[in-house]
């Protein structure tokens, strides 16, 4: 390394195949300003820079790099963070993980407990990581595969339940005894059967210290800690408030004449009980907080740990993840399909409902797929594993809903920015409330007689220092932002596992947030709102010809074009069989492209086609032109069959609507929503399918490579607008639009684009997207409501603003308590959103069959067939 | 340098600056509180106590992570 304030930094290049490329990787990167020497080493794949980083960052090589046409190689990684409590916590964590040189990007979740980190191999590795964010007073674990992390993340749970229960059951207990010592006076009757020692303020204070320096050990270590690496959470506060409540309370039991208020004001009592209620608070936080991330852990326990596996025509139990490809599977009623396959013999209905959100078993047949973990209801069957382990289905569907939980939305970003510059925020006002009560509030206002809310005592005794002490801590421990830190997380975790039970699955954080401000709503014509096939819609026959009626007709017509390949004649033939219509082999084909099709059936000259066609041979077929001209000016395609020379009548075929789609659109229209259709169909059949399914607006005739364009026409006038495709030609368009809706993807849920994956090709799922994301945000907004409201009303209360009127002051234990309550109600209150059920599954849900009572035999009327 | 070096580094230089503050904000409140002369000895060295304390929890992270970052930006991050 050259000169002084210089860096050196070793790149990991992918892309790289000869010497140019090593050029253009070190001119790129030589560009920069403040790089002084770069070697780029293609046999390593490495690129050594030199630079001043005062000058040039990271994500400034990254840039370059990937602007020359390479890339710089990243990794992920997921590491079980312990001990995070609060949003600060969530921003030390990440601040830590952020300074590491190497580290690209990094999310942190404070329900889930994970921190997820992009980072460059070879710069920083997982031991660093994970000393980063030891070394700011947490616990980091490297995460392994999802049923390792359900196991992991339980265990942690379940050993901080156990462990704030054990700190709540000491802290609680001495706190009751402490309580009862303190307020011995007034006891009444049950005075006799309390000793009287147990009111001596020095038993209170041999009561009182086991329990700071048990129960509160651990606000005291975990605030040092991050101090030493300059940064600030939560426990500062609870650290501050009780040691400076309990420093008092000895003081004052040791040395009554020191001039701190004396005996009057040992604040034992406040030291225990504020201590108990803040434990109280944490334990109820680690019991519900769990909850919130249920539907993921429900989604992981889907995953069937047995399989029975044909080898040598041999049945053999295996562990499910030692499946393979290729492997023939037996299922029997009753059981869980273990991974994804092709069903290779047998017939059965398979509930998929906790996985896609269908409420009715599917039926399976040979060749269809099944999915991983979904249930087996009635019959065995034998299928070929065609995807295991992390390429499952479920494994896909678990990895996304866990990537949504820990990405953080718009919202959420900037309460954690308020919360994390909170905390110093406080400490600043309790220097400024014990200022102003020590140099002005006492004298003006203090009232002997006066006393703490909820409790009989007089502050009596208690001098200025005193009285301005208790203040002080009064505002640090009401202060504590907890709730406005939990408030958006927890919803966000429970809004995105409430989605992927209805088959919904939200790719992050902010795709909820965007998807609850929407306002208009583009669908892709061909495949999302309609079927995507054509299919006959009308059979025309002419009266005067000698086909009488129109399944003759149409069994002709089918028959001539059973074996063309072209869209239209598969439509017919598919007509036909529709109605069981019997086809007869064609003896004579011709094919005339771009007109139609010329067929001798059943000694028949059958002729199909346009007008050019009819008028080729001659077909005298006017008086069918009204009629043609009504069927196409309904967006149909219309084809003549004339039969012997003779017109025989019409065969329309169109695109037809899927069966939901008017529906869907209908209670769009309910929710608000401006509806639009786009098109590379000509007007006159897009606006007839706009008609049939209540489309407010239609875009025709757009390319697709056009679409994209359109939907930002629609941004440009000030709309937020979702496009819903199903993602073959879509992209573009998806990634434009402010939320991507990609239909109908099935359960290959990894290779689709658009920020909401569809896996049901049901387009009322879209309804249930904004259901779902409207909810989830209202829960956001109440939960950062009213956490604010607490600290906006408990601030001014702690500081003492009322004590002038009504010389009434919130004791610390009291504020701990609020404080508890604050963030326990902001969790409670998001764990209603479990109840949530999107408005049209109201009726749908109840009728889905009981996992447990699977092998009740099903009515066929209650069997849907794929 | 290595990591645990860095860390003494930035733990020294950040001292040298939150200590100061810290007992100026403390001097600043005794001062205050000693013109009057009408608070009693225990009241004062008790605020000063508090308000360093308090003063002390505000500076020590500002200064250490704005310290921190300094240093790390003239180091090498190798």
């Amino acid at each position: 390394m050259g000169k002084k304030d210089e860096a050196q930094l070793s790149l990991p290049i992918v892309g790289m195949s000869c010497a140019s490329c090593v050029s253009h990787v070190e001119k790129s990167l030589q560009e920069l300003p403040g790089v002084s020497n770069t070697v780029v080493n293609l046999a390593t794949g490495k690129a050594s820079v030199v630079y001043d980083p005062q000058q040039v960052r990271l994500v400034d090589f990254q840039r370059a790099v990937d602007n020359a046409g390479y890339a710089v190689a990243s990794s992920e990684l997921t590491l079980d963070v312990r001990g995070m409590t609060c949003a600060s916590c969530v921003a030390h964590v990440e601040g830590a993980l952020k300074e590491l040189p190497g580290v690209l990007d990094v999310v942190v979740n404070l329900g889930l407990g994970t921190g997820h980190v992009r980072y460059v191999p070879g710069v920083v590795n997982a031991n660093q990581m994970k000393r980063a964010v030891r070394e700011v007073g947490y616990e980091a674990n490297e995460r392994n595969d999802a049923a390792d992390s359900l196991d992991r993340e339980r265990q942690a749970r379940e050993e901080e339940i156990k462990r704030q229960g054990r700190n709540l059951l000491i802290a609680g207990t001495i706190g009751i005894i402490v309580m009862i010592g303190t307020f011995y006076d007034m006891l009444g009757p049950f005075k006799s059967i309390v000793p009287v020692w147990l009111s001596y303020k020095w038993v209170i204070g041999l009561l009182t210290t086991p329990l700071i320096f048990g129960p509160g050990r651990q606000f005291f270590v975990n605030s040092w800690r991050g101090l030493k690496h300059g940064v600030t959470d939560m426990n500062l506060l609870y650290a501050t408030g009780i040691g400076a409540a309990y420093g008092i309370a000895v003081i004052n039991t040791l040395f009554p004449n020191a001039g701190f208020g004396g005996e009057g004001a040992t604040f034992f009592e406040s030291a225990a009980l504020l201590t108990a209620f803040i434990v109280l608070g944490r334990w109820l936080e680690a019991l519900t907080r769990g909850r919130t991330s249920e539907a993921i852990r429900k989604l992981m326990k889907l995953q069937p740990k047995i399989a029975h596996v044909i080898r040598d025509g041999n049945e053999t139990e295996i562990p499910a993840d030692e499946v393979e490809v290729g492997d023939l599977i037996l299922v029997r009623p009753g059981e869980s399909i273990p991974v994804d396959g092709s069903v290779k013999d047998g017939y059965s209905a398979v509930d998929e409902s906790m996985l896609t959100g269908e409420s009715l078993p599917v039926e399976k047949r040979i060749g269809d797929a099944v999915i991983g973990g979904t249930f087996n209801k009635t019959g065995a069957f034998r299928f070929e594993a065609t995807k295991v382990g992390k390429d499952t289905a479920l494994a896909q569907i678990v990895k996304l809903v866990e990537d949504a939980q820990a990405s953080k939305a718009p919202i959420q970003k900037l309460a954690d920015w308020v919360a994390g510059h909170f905390i110093l925020g406080v400490h600043l006002l309790a220097i400024m409330v014990f200022v102003f009560w020590f140099f002005i509030g006492y004298a003006a206002f203090f009232d002997p007689n006066s006393s703490f809310i909820l409790s009989p005592y007089a502050l009596g005794e208690i001098g200025v220092f005193g009285f301005s002490l208790l203040l002080s801590v009064t505002v640090l421990v009401i202060s504590c932002p907890c709730a406005v830190g939990l408030a958006t997380p927890s919803a966000m975790m429970a809004g995105t596992g409430k989605a992927a039970e209805y088959g919904v699955l939200f790719k992050g954080a902010e795709a909820i947030e965007n998807a609850s401000k929407l306002n208009s709503i583009v669908f892709d014509k061909t495949g999302t709102l309609t079927k995507g096939e054509p299919s006959v819609t009308d059979v025309f026959v002419n009266t005067q010809a000698r086909i009488g009626v129109s399944d003759e007709l149409l069994r002709l017509a089918a028959s001539a074009e059973k074996y063309s390949e072209h869209p239209l004649g598969e439509a017919i033939v598919r007509g036909a069989e529709t109605q069981a219509l019997t086809l007869n082999e064609a003896t004579a084909f011709n094919s005339n492209p771009g007109h139609g099709i010329e067929a001798r059936v059943e000694n028949h000259i059958v002729l199909v086609g346009n007008r050019k066609l009819m008028a080729e041979h001659g077909v005298e077929f006017y008086s069918l032109i009204p009629h043609a001209e009504r069927l196409e000016g309904e967006g149909k395609t219309v084809m003549f069959v004339a039969v012997d020379g003779q017109p025989g009548g019409l065969i329309a075929v169109a695109d037809t609507l899927k069966e939901f789609s008017a529906e869907a659109i209908q209670r769009l229209h309910k929710l608000g929503l401006e509806t639009v259709m786009i098109t590379g169909d000509n007007r006159r059949t897009a606006e007839a399918i706009a008609r049939q399914v209540g489309i407010d607006h239609v875009l025709a005739e757009v390319l697709p490579q056009d679409k994209a364009e359109e939907v930002k026409k629609l941004q440009a006038r000030g709309k937020r607008v979702a496009m819903v495709g199903d993602g073959v030609n879509d992209a573009p368009a998806l990634a434009q639009a402010d939320v991507g809706i990609a239909i109908g993807s099935g359960t290959d849920v990894a290779k689709e684009t658009g920020d909401v994956i569809l896996i049901k090709d049901d387009v009322r799922d879209v309804i249930v997207t904004l259901e779902i994301a409207r909810a989830t945000m209202r829960k956001v907004k109440q939960n950062l409501f009213w956490a604010f409201v607490y600290n906006t009303l408990g601030i001014p209360l702690g500081a003492g603003l009322f004590y002038p009127f009504f010389s009434l002051v919130v004791s610390p234990e009291l504020a701990g308590a609020f404080m508890a309550i604050s963030s326990v109600s902001v969790t409670l209150n998001t764990l209603l959103l479990k109840r949530f059920r999107p408005s049209l599954r109201h009726n749908e849900r109840q009728l889905t069959p009981n996992r447990d009572s699977g092998k009740s035999p099903l009515s066929p009327a209650v069997v849907s067939s794929k | 340098m290595e990591q645990e070096k860095f860390d003494q580094e930035v733990a020294r230089r950040s001292a040298l600056i939150y200590l100061p503050i810290s007992l100026g904000a403390a001097l600043l409140f005794l001062l205050a509180a000693s013109v009057p002369g009408a608070y009693p000895l225990v009241a004062k060295v008790g605020g000063v106590v508090w308000v360093g304390l308090l003063s002390l929890i505000v500076s020590m992270p500002l200064v250490t992570a704005r310290v921190k970052k300094q240093l790390r930006a003239k180091t090498s991050i190798t």
